[in-house]
């Protein structure tokens, strides 16, 4: 009976039982889309910041204490080149390997430009420019610095690793006029080498005033095949939240389960820590200004997110408490009559309530895969990415809806239930 | 003496902008007891109905029914008691619409224990509507229709039949197969609480109650 009931409950008015899904599918197409811009924004976030370089600084342990004498600091480069260049392609069999997008060693040395009055010493930075690393199964992974420094400013072009070519700093090419296809014989502590400058580089950083080249060739300039002084590296990484944040506070105070939970989560501290035991004599030191910027933003996307799914959520509810109230009243006389039958408040509580939950599943059901479609279109509007398929959103969405309608219907069934049934069968 | 199966003591109502609906109303009425309630429009007949079936409370004065004080009963303890004590008959006859007859008294049945198809389609033949119970109420005259709310008064075999003006809005035909029910149920002995206009129908009951202003204003026993 309570079946035929429902069954016909559901088939009657049909135009505000209509309107009541569509509230819900509108709501929880909203919430899914937003949940699936929350759900990719970290990854697609992550992979933006990349384009902003490295985000973990890989030095040897001498040169990252300061060592300072009579009030000056001992520059440390001269004696820092301990690093070897062959330890970093291992930074693709680690744990993290995945994690680990770009790898750029990189060689300091000091040289001169013949032609520069006083023989005046500039910097030089060898790097890799554009290696490609063996990862297994025969596929390599491409990195250098063309792939991690995408934010620095380039006029002409990288050199290629082999080619005597070099980016001249864009301070070092004002100071010395310094233009694109020039040629610049520069000179270290062993050798000097002619080079065609392929492009002027600015980064903000110290690099503006250096000659930048591949690694291989500023090595032979100084005699220091195979080493290096530091690296930066670029990962994919975890924003830090209170989970890491306890464990740099105190790491006994982790029960097992968060020890386990903070140790497979990719917190930008943990690949840090598996990258300098992986290179000997190595410290690795997260870049805080990119990683907290990113860990920031990504912090207030989400809750901005969050806030915006909650909003649409409650403003649903609402929305269907006027459709569900009218519903509601068209059957107070309905109600009133099954009350003087014997009706408890209970069984017409259940009727409106299965009813209404089949009208928010329905719309939540609907909502899900409208809602999964639009997150890949604001993914897609936003990062011009595809966006990763979310099963659980859509599979969760029915219960979302569930719980939207139910919420909405709360005040008009106790409504209907608490309702004056002698009056209402009068007015019928 | 039968025992008295419902009794008012000092019962009283008011409604909203002043209007005392009934006045310190003491009534008794015995078990197996036809009982009419009649007076012109507005004397406070159905006002009391509803205070019988648990619809409506009292403001003032206690109501015993079966020897239970139902003024501390809340609305679900009267859901209850009505389910399982009171049989009720309305002049509209409030039939469900998208049931048919038989699933319209089946209702009666559910809501009070379990829906019994063989009793629900016997109690319809008994009234004459065997031929009709699975119409839909649209499908039903008036008379019928009156017929299908009494059968589902009586399914659950209630100790108590409380009905308002059932007959107020049928023809003399059907008025006369309705009275022909009632009378069967004097025969039956049962408790019938009736609240009418139609002195032909209030000349057949046992006991003859006139109300006036919400206040008893004579009786009148067979």
């Amino acid at each position: 009976m309570f079946w035929r009931i429902l069954f016909d409950s559901v088939v009657r008015r049909k135009k505000r039982k209509t309107l009541a899904v569509l509230a819900v599918w509108l709501g929880i197409s909203l919430i899914v889309g937003l949940g699936v811009l929350c759900l990719d924004t970290g990854d697609k976030m992550n992979l933006e910041l990349r384009s902003f370089g490295a985000n973990i600084k890989v030095r040897s342990i001498s040169s990252s204490i300061p060592v300072t004498v009579a009030g000056y600091e001992l520059d440390s480069f001269k004696d820092a080149n301990v690093l070897s260049e062959n330890d970093f392609p291992k930074l693709k069999e680690i744990f993290w390997r995945n994690n680990i997008t770009g790898i750029v060693p990189r060689l300091w040395v000091e040289g001169t430009m013949k032609g520069t009055i006083d023989g005046k010493k500039i910097p030089v930075l060898g790097l890799w420019l554009s290696r490609k690393i063996p990862v297994g199964q025969g596929e390599e992974c491409a990195t250098g610095a063309s792939h991690v420094y995408k934010h620095w400013k380039l006029e002409g072009r990288w050199p290629k690793e082999d080619e005597a070519a070099c980016l001249a700093g864009s301070e070092l090419a004002e100071n010395y006029k310094i233009e694109i296809g020039d040629r610049l014989e520069i000179s270290a502590s062993k050798n000097s080498m002619l080079f065609t400058v392929s492009g002027i580089i600015s980064s903000g950083g110290r690099e503006d005033s250096a000659v930048l080249a591949s690694l291989r060739l500023v090595q032979g300039l100084a005699g220091l095949e195979g080493k290096v002084s530091e690296a930066d590296i670029s990962a994919l990484t975890t924003p830090e939240n209170q989970l890491a944040e306890k464990y740099r506070v105190e790491p006994k105070s982790l029960t097992p389960a968060e020890y386990e939970r903070w140790y497979c989560t990719p917190y930008p501290e943990n690949i840090a820590r598996e990258i300098q035991e992986t290179i000997p004599n190595s410290t690795a030191r997260v870049i805080r200004r990119i990683s907290e910027t990113q860990g920031t933003v990504l912090t207030r996307i989400q809750g901005l997110v969050f806030f915006l799914g909650l909003i649409t959520f409650v403003s649903c509810s609402l929305s269907l408490i006027g459709i569900l109230a009218s519903i509601v009243s068209d059957r107070r006389s309905e109600i009133a009559l099954f009350q003087a039958i014997g009706a408890g408040r209970a069984h017409i509580g259940a009727l409106f309530f299965t009813e209404i939950a089949f009208l928010g599943i329905l719309g939540g059901i609907l909502g899900g895969l409208t809602g999964s479609w639009i997150g890949r279109q604001l993914i897609q509007a936003i990062f011009s990415s595809e966006a990763s398929p979310h099963f659980a959103l859509i599979l969760l969405s029915p219960l979302l809806g569930l719980m939207v309608a139910w919420l909405g219907s709360l005040w008009p069934v106790r409504r209907a239930l608490n309702q004056d049934t002698a009056r209402a069968l009068h007015e019928s | 003496m039968s025992k008295a199966i419902i009794a008012l003591h000092q019962v009283h109502k008011y409604y909203l902008k002043g209007v005392h609906a009934l006045q310190d109303v003491n009534l008794s009425i015995e078990e197996g007891q036809w009982t009419a309630m009649m007076g012109p429009s507005g004397s406070g007949k159905t006002t009391l109905l509803n205070l019988l079936d648990g619809l409506d409370r009292p403001s003032l004065g206690r109501i015993e029914i079966l020897g239970i004080d139902t003024s501390r009963f809340s609305a679900d303890n009267w859901t209850v008691f009505r389910r399982e004590n009171i049989g009720l008959v309305f002049q509209q006859f409030y039939l469900i619409p998208y049931l048919t007859a038989l699933e319209n008294v089946m209702l009666a049945q559910y809501y009070h224990s379990m829906a019994d198809k063989r009793q629900a389609q016997k109690s319809l033949e008994e009234i004459g509507l065997g031929a009709r119970m699975h119409h839909f109420p649209s499908e039903l005259s008036g008379g019928e229709q009156q017929r299908v709310c009494i059968a589902r008064a009586l399914i659950n075999e209630p100790k108590i039949i409380l009905a308002d003006e059932p007959t107020g809005n049928l023809d003399e035909d059907n008025e006369k197969i309705v009275m022909d029910i009632f009378h069967k149920l004097d025969a039956e002995r049962k408790t019938v609480l009736m609240v009418t206009h139609n002195p032909n129908l209030g000349r057949l009951a046992d006991r003859r109650i006139y109300l006036e202003h919400g206040r008893v204003k004579h009786e009148h026993w067979v």
